[in-house]
């Protein structure tokens, strides 16, 4: 398959560079970039945080930051000279012949009007209906997103209305104004596994019956290769590979690309290939996790674990997965008694049945590392004496500490650096480091690779199976993507709404029998192309 | 809004009032004041004096003192003033009714002003407009409200001769004359409340504009005229209501002082004369009554906002 | 801390509340040895003497020199402000602190009894102190320091909370740090910044309050130069000698607007966005 790019395009950028003022200098987020966009033709820009994928995104919209240069090139839409719009002639581009849709609904809706209100307004500003028109054909645009009773919809306001729901509201208003283009912003990023594979399903159907032509921005370029007929790779405001997605997916000439490429995770590709010891670390039985308490006027809350038994081995990888609210944090919480749990815990020979019976032998050996970079250090202490504390706590020599940081592969001079000096990779591991500092024997991963780019996730763990094959540390993995924890994990466990449904070997997770929830899991998270 | 939570707010007034009672009643005993020696005078004989206080009860311990007066508070009587052997109850009704005009007034002109002012303000963001009116308003929340009031009366009464400079007219006898009285305590009021609300809905709109509804409602090509009413005024303008409800206490509290100055009778100035007469019942009277105001405005501005914004849950 | 300062100078805000502080901590310190003349020498001759090379801003009511009761008055207003704010804070960063990390039950009826003090408004507290525990800037200087309180105590407590919910607390929670050390090390560097911000605002308040107090014959006592004060006792001359009036509140205006631009400063200097 080639992938010329069309003769009279829809969207044509013709070597657009874009600068940002900012105190010392400029900085080029966009450079020399060229990309063509046909009738009915799906193209994919994929990038990591920082490559200029959503600024190019603003600069097509006409909604650039004030202090944006734009330093050369055409933007055209269908010949028409989007640079050269006045404030009047871009309202009637804007929502009219480009529609938008936003990578999280819960905030690119106004909370305080009601969901009907917002197709309405649109239509009756692009398509010159009355109020009483507007409102059937937005009737009809909902219903043309496969949402059930519209009517009853249309009266909600945002916060009354799921992620999917909303999502599909703005995916509505975006095509009942019948426009040539539609940018679509990351617009699964924000929404659980499932709901955002059934969005994709209906992307691809009002594409079918619609034949708009999109760009669709992502950092996930396994999504891309699917949903796009051809692919744009960004990375530091330049294009540096384009074509069809199996092309660039199973041959990337660029070695930007192939590293992308060789990060995506593949459900097949496995990374650890020995098989888990006998002895069991850690043994919960029966475990939940309650939070809040009784008060007057107000019921008990629900409890976020519902009885949840699973056993860890020695050197293990257990992998656990679920949506958000399935309660995969709140078991972390338990096991690392930051949260109050009945039932009971067994480890280091011992069976605990409260929090408060942690002790410090418990406490060396399972040890915890969190989602988010920016909030689990201290911003207040020095690299070193967050990695002093467990050294302190648990016996070791501060002149472990770059021993320590060298193991994460950080220089030792990190040691007098503050938190808000290193990048959201690095965080991480100095958060791991303070882990393993404990020499624990089992590691908790309560989603750590969630808030980092994808080469930085490969590069975390493979750092993890690293730190295991020198270790035998054992881990607790916690994660949304099914994708990911196929290539590690010896075993996997399938939460929903708080209750354990599913734990089977990695191997047999897409077995027949496994349970229904998993399976529907499986199915939203399709392997990547190749 | 469920049932459940409104009874929660009216149990938490409740328990406002309690506690409130419960200090004002403490710091009053401490006053260094005998309070039957204040009502027969220095020169009562010890008998007389042993008397009034048997039929006062200032024998009885003192949380049964505090008792009778709470019961007896709940009923509406507050006692006899000490100063004019009046029943304090209606005459603290009287006064609240006449600050209440004063601060009710005050607020209207208040929302008519920094409301506007804010807005104004957020939309000329880093410009000029808003810096300047950034900076009086820096001014109107630094000067207290003696300062503000004087130099109004400087200006407005003694050089312009514009006003009266003090005393007050039922609004029945003369309205217009009433009224004119009400302008320099009114506006003296709401200059430290326009000041503090405007750089509020100031900082609540740009938020608001900074939002990504507002970038989708312009980027779906709203007019910009519906993005501001309807999208931006709506979000920006709820937390006033808020903001409003917690300036209450300044409000009240600056009553006090403007009450003084332009020698208006409501209950701040009530309450001074009742402070340095050492009039007890009156003191607990109009703290009290002061305190129920706070916690009932502040409680009705709860409910309106929980009108007004569906997005709060009662749980 | 000199890096926190230099980032405080950048800020316009910063750089005018620091400056105007200084001129203020120097009329604190050295007031009464600068005043041009006897703060207290009555000149009968001299009353109401407009502003000019005898006297720069006047003579009052007694013929004493304004610019100097001014320069000395500004000991009894401003430290004792800065006193009862310190006061207010620190009893309410403790109240704050152990609502927060007690939390549940105790952490409920704490803040429902800190919201019912609340309900009483801060200068009607201070007036009631005032009046049971006697006249004098001592009393005014607690009654304020008592009325500061709750608020202070409910801004301790939402900073200790939101500070408590971040990872690195859980971590050391985790780890079995014991619980000294995380409200130390752990929670108190994080907590000061933004009640430092507060309590900077609140010195503004607290010399409005003084002020206000002393104008209502309740705190400072006359012959005293308490700013307040002088404007009272100023009030009944305002046809014959307005300097007499606004010279001091101006005094009381600009103390109050240094301390508020000190704050915002702060607020932008200890914001960590600001620092890369």
């Amino acid at each position: 398959m080639t992938a010329a790019p069309p003769a009279s395009p829809v969207l044509a950028i013709e070597n657009y560079s874009l600068d940002y003022t900012l105190r010392h200098g400029t900085a080029r987020v966009l450079d020399g970039v060229n990309l063509a966009i046909g009738k009915g033709e799906v193209v994919g820009l994929v990038g990591e945080s920082g490559s200029g994928k959503s600024s190019l995104a603003w600069a097509i919209m006409r909604h650039l930051p004030r202090n944006a240069v734009e330093a050369s090139g055409r933007l055209s839409l269908g010949g028409l000279d989007l640079r050269g719009l006045d404030a009047k002639g871009l309202q009637a581009v804007r929502g009219k012949r480009i529609g938008m849709v936003f990578q999280d609904p819960s905030t690119a809706l106004n909370p305080t009007l009601r969901l009907g209100e917002q197709v309405i307004e649109v239509l009756m500003r692009h398509r010159g209906l009355g109020r009483a028109e507007a409102r059937d054909a937005a009737e009809a645009a909902l219903a043309e997103v496969e949402l059930r009773n519209p009517t009853a919809l249309m009266r909600r306001y945002p916060h009354e209305a799921s992620g999917g729901e909303k999502q599909r509201v703005v995916i509505a208003t975006a095509f009942a104004t019948a426009p040539e283009l539609i940018l679509f912003d990351e617009p699964t990023t924000a929404l659980d596994v499932i709901t955002g594979a059934r969005i994709l399903e209906l992307f691809a159907r009002l594409r079918e019956r619609t034949g708009v032509a999109a760009l669709y921005i992502s950092h996930d370029l396994g999504l891309v290769s699917r949903v796009a007929d051809r692919v744009s790779v960004l990375r530091q405001g330049r294009i540096v590979e384009e074509g069809a997605p199996e092309a660039v997916f199973l041959d990337p000439r660029h070695d930007y690309t192939r590293r992308l490429v060789a990060a995506v995770p593949r459900p097949h590709r496995r990374l650890v290939d020995d098989a888990a010891g006998g002895d069991t670390v850690l043994a919960a039985n029966g475990l939940s996790v309650r939070y809040g308490r009784r008060r007057l006027f107000r019921p008990p809350p629900p409890p976020a674990t519902k009885a949840v038994s699973l056993e860890v081995r020695a050197g293990e990888i257990l992998g656990v997965v679920g949506e958000s609210g399935s309660g995969k944090s709140s078991l972390a919480r338990g096991l690392t008694g930051l949260a109050e749990f009945d039932g009971g815990i067994h480890a280091t020979g011992r069976r605990l049945d409260h929090a408060r019976q942690m002790d410090k032998a418990y406490r060396r050996a399972v040890q915890i590392v969190f989602q988010h970079p920016d909030s689990s250090l201290n911003p207040r202490m020095r690299i070193g004496d967050i990695l002093a504390r467990p050294l302190k706590l648990y016996g070791g020599a501060l002149s472990d500490i770059p021993a320590l940081l060298e193991q994460v592969r950080l220089p030792a001079d990190y040691a007098r650096k503050y938190p808000h000096q290193l990048s959201g990779g690095e965080k991480q591991r100095v958060a791991i480091a303070r882990a393993f500092a404990a020499r624990p024997s089992l590691v908790i991963c309560d989603e750590i690779t969630a808030a980092l780019d994808v080469s930085v996730q490969a590069q975390v763990v493979e750092l993890l199976l690293a730190l295991r094959r020198q270790h035998g540390t054992a881990y607790l993995f916690i994660t949304h993507d099914l994708n990911l924890i196929r290539q590690i994990a010896h075993r996997i466990a399938v939460m929903q709404q708080g209750e354990l449904v599913d734990l089977r070997d990695a191997a047999a997770i897409d077995a027949p029998d496994a349970h229904p929830y998993t399976r529907a899991l499986i199915a939203a998270s399709p392997a990547p192309v190749g | 809004m469920s049932t459940g939570w409104l009874l929660r707010r009216l149990f938490l007034v409740a328990y406002t009032v309690l506690v409130v009672s419960v200090l004002v009643f403490a710091i009053t005993q401490v006053l260094p004041a005998d309070a039957a020696v204040t009502l027969l005078g220095e020169n009562a004989t010890p008998e007389a004096l042993a008397a009034v206080r048997d039929r006062l009860g200032l024998n009885d311990p003192i949380w049964l003192q505090y008792w009778h007066w709470l019961t007896a508070a709940l009923t509406g009587d507050f006692g006899h003033s000490m100063r004019t052997g009046q029943p304090v109850a209606p005459m603290m009704l009287t006064a609240l009714s006449r600050s209440l005009l004063l601060a009710l007034l005050s607020i209207l002109l208040m929302l008519a002003v920094a409301v506007p002012l804010g807005l104004w303000a957020a939309l000329r963001q880093g410009k000029a407009a808003d810096l300047v009116t950034g900076f009086i308003s820096y001014i109107g929340v630094s000067l207290p409200e003696f300062v503000t009031a004087t130099l109004l009366l400087i200006v407005l009464a003694d050089w312009l001769q514009w006003l009266p400079a003090t005393g007050y007219v039922p609004p029945g006898e003369d309205f217009w004359d009433s009224m004119a009285h009400l302008v320099l305590p009114v506006l003296t009021v709401s200059v430290i409340m326009v000041a503090h609300v405007s750089r509020m809905v100031r900082s609540e709109t740009i938020d608001v504009l900074h939002s990504d509804y507002i970038r989708a409602a312009r980027l779906k090509g709203l007019a910009p005229r519906s993005v501001l009413l309807r999208h931006v005024l709506r979000n920006a303008l709820l937390p006033v209501i808020t903001i409003v409800a917690l300036d209450v206490g300044y409000l009240l509290g600056g009553i006090i002082v403007v009450e003084e100055i332009f020698a208006l009778p409501g209950i701040g100035r009530q309450l001074i004369v009742a402070i340095t007469a050492r009039d007890l019942p009156a003191i607990q009277a109009g703290a009290l009554v002061m305190a129920v105001t706070y916690a009932v405005a502040s409680t009705l501005a709860d409910i309106a906002y929980a009108l007004l914004d569906r997005r709060i849950r009662y749980d | 801390m000199t890096d926190l300062l230099r980032r405080l100078l950048r800020t316009p805000q910063g750089a005018i509340g620091s400056a105007l502080l200084v001129l203020l901590a120097l009329l604190c310190l050295l007031g009464p040895e600068l005043a041009p003349r006897d703060p207290e020498a009555i000149d009968f001759l001299g009353r109401f003497r407009p502003p000019g090379a005898q006297n720069w801003l006047g003579a009052d009511q007694l013929g004493r020199d304004v610019l100097s009761r001014l320069m000395t008055g500004a000991r009894s207003t401003i430290p004792l402000a800065l006193l009862a704010t310190l006061l207010g804070t620190l009893a309410g960063a403790v109240i704050g602190t152990l609502s927060a990390y007690l939390g549940g039950r105790w952490d409920e009826a704490i803040m429902r009894n800190v919201d019912a003090v609340m309900a009483i408004p801060g200068l009607l507290l201070a007036l009631l102190l005032v009046s049971s525990l006697g006249k004098g800037s001592l009393n005014a200087t607690l009654a304020i320091a008592i009325a500061f309180t709750p608020g202070m105590a409910r801004v301790t407590r939402s900073v200790a909370l939101n500070v408590r919910a971040q990872d690195y607390v859980k971590a050391a929670l985790a780890r079995g740090e014991r619980a000294s050390f995380i409200v130390l090390r752990e929670m108190l560097p994080n907590v000061v910044g933004p009640v430092v911000v507060e309590t900077t605002i609140r010195v503004a308040f607290a010399v409005m309050l003084f002020a206000t107090l002393s104008f209502l014959g309740l705190g400072a006592q006359p012959p005293a130069p308490e700013w307040g004060l002088m404007v009272a006792e100023a009030r009944r001359f305002v046809h014959q000698a307005p300097w007499i009036i606004l010279a001091p509140a101006l005094a009381i205006g600009v103390t109050a607007i240094a301390f508020n631009l000190l704050g915002d400063g702060l607020r932008d200097a200890l914001n960590p966005r600001d620092e890369r």
